[in-house]
């Protein structure tokens, strides 16, 4: 029953999902809305089921010393920290006002926001180091990926006038961006989503029809 | 010279990252502005939302976070802008857990500019977790996805600008997200576009720009492809919104910094393909 309980389940989900796509009737509607919202209250769960685990796992490594020890304390400290900042706020307690200053203010504003825009921002050193290191035409395939990819690059952005024949480069190179992106590369997008819809309707298929099970770890 | 080559490929990364920080800071010093010709899949974002009816309901995802915040909250800016002015009607929601606290604070600067009243013209209803699923359940119906709005917690039936919207994107005119990933236009399109056939805009950062071009124009009516087109839809937005000079001047100054970081980048290619050729014809002659 441990197997087959499970299954019955995906595949009566899927089947209604699906029977509420082409279906208008009323009924078919309130299926769909139903599973759908257990669908986000699962995944809410899944949150919790997540954090559990993130809590599991850095105990486990704070108590035998791991070498990030310190900074599994640090995760676990800003977690529970940002929880009891916002259960202060909403509830009032320890003299803290209501409303979202702390949260907002400092913690997204001043500490969340600089972090993860640096992070991000990082990406171009390592773009630029990797240009250098890693884009070599190999072989002719190379050769064409590094040649749209600077005629792209180029395409993307103003060329200062100061250029000599700055208009011409210019205008070329949108042309010809324009032509990559709005023919070779949609032509190359629209195979591989073709592909990648018969493929997610195959696999849909196997796991409605419970044939595909390795949702089961089996 | 065999040595001078390895030498040469054997150059420590940092005084690449080293020559990058430079070039960005002088040029950035500089402040020197460079305007955009816009292109059409741009026009097509901005006229889509300039033919539609006044008081018409937008439904207006915020998809991103702070990260990809460069790219995208200029636009989200301009699209705010140009939405309150032309009087349309903002649903405001989330797919991205970090997104409503920009979103939050630029309707708040806005809306008192043209006068629109929470609830009425405009309404945030925050984050929504399940990606893929949130969407399909905001298309089935707005207000069974969300039981409050975000701002004030009250019922969503407490809001006028929800008596016009029914199930399926009834009473909503489009669609627009700004989409830093997953999920975000590609979902949209699959959960909304195709199936209630609801007109859809986006915003997009330059990684996921190229996905785009193979919906436009059936699928997707505009989009704005990473700063290039958000610098774009500013000189479009922002030519009579004096709130939106200084971001888009500021967008106008990093187009040209692009313009030199990528031509650093194409210059370091062609040099590090010129150092590998030459160490490959000295292998061969050796």
């Amino acid at each position: 029953m441990k197997r087959e309980i499970p299954i019955l389940l995906v595949v009566l989900c899927g089947l209604a999902i699906t029977w509420a796509f082409f279906s208008p009737a009323p009924m078919s509607r309130a299926v769909n809305d139903e599973l759908l919202a257990w669908g986000t209250v699962f995944f809410s769960v899944a949150f919790l089921l997540g954090i559990s685990n993130l809590v599991r796992i850095s105990l486990k490594q704070i108590s035998s010393r791991h070498p990030d020890w310190p900074y599994k304390l640090l995760l676990l400290l800003v977690l529970f920290g940002y929880l009891l900042i916002g259960a202060a706020e909403i509830h009032g307690w320890f003299g803290i006002p209501g409303g979202e200053n702390i949260r907002r203010d400092w913690i997204y504003k001043r500490i969340f926001m600089p972090l993860q825009a640096t992070m991000f921002s990082l990406l171009a050193f390592y773009i630029a180091s990797a240009a250098f290191r890693a884009f070599r035409a190999r072989s002719l395939e190379a050769t064409l990926l590094l040649t749209a990819g600077a005629l792209v690059m180029i395409g993307q952005v103003p060329i200062p006038s100061f250029f000599p024949f700055a208009d011409w480069i210019g205008d070329t190179s949108v042309r010809l961006q324009g032509f990559l992106m709005a023919y070779v590369n949609a032509a190359g997008q629209k195979a591989i989503i073709m592909g990648a819809a018969l493929g997610t309707l195959a696999t849909g298929l196997r796991i409605v029809l419970g044939i595909e099970r390795s949702y089961l770890s089996e | 010279m065999a040595k001078r080559t390895d030498k040469a490929l054997d150059l420590d990364r940092r005084w690449i990252f080293l020559v990058i920080a430079i070039l960005v800071v002088v040029l950035y010093a500089l402040g020197i502005a460079a305007e955009m010709p816009v292109n059409q899949y741009v026009q097509s974002y901005y006229d889509t939302i300039e033919e539609l009816d006044e008081g018409s309901i937008v439904l207006l995802s915020a998809d991103f976070d702070p990260a990809s915040a460069a790219e995208l909250l200029p636009m989200y800016q301009a699209t705010i802008y140009q939405l309150l002015k032309r009087n349309m009607r903002v649903i405001n929601v989330a797919t991205w857990p970090a997104a409503p606290p920009y979103t939050r604070e630029e309707f708040e600067k806005a809306a008192p500019l043209y006068k629109k009243k929470y609830g009425v013209d405009w309404v945030e209803l925050g984050f929504k977790p399940g990606d893929d699923v949130a969407m399909g359940q905001i298309g089935q119906s707005v207000t069974s996805a969300y039981i409050q709005d975000d701002r004030d917690g009250k019922p969503l039936a407490d809001f006028p600008i929800f008596k016009d919207v029914g199930n399926s994107f009834e009473g909503i005119s489009l669609l627009i997200t700004m989409s830093a990933g997953y999920p975000g236009i590609l979902e949209w399109i699959a959960q909304a576009g195709g199936r209630y056939d609801v007109p859809i805009l986006a915003g997009t950062t330059a990684v996921q720009t190229p996905d785009l071009f193979a919906y436009y124009p059936t699928q997707l009516k505009g989009f704005l492809g990473a700063a290039t087109g958000a610098t774009m839809y500013l000189q479009l937005v922002g030519a009579d919104v004096p709130q939106l000079e200084e971001v888009t001047i500021t967008n106008q100054k990093r187009m040209l910094i692009q313009t030199w970081a990528h031509l650093l980048i194409i210059g370091l290619i062609i040099y590090g393909n010129v150092l590998y050729f030459v160490g490959r014809r000295r292998e061969a002659n050796a």
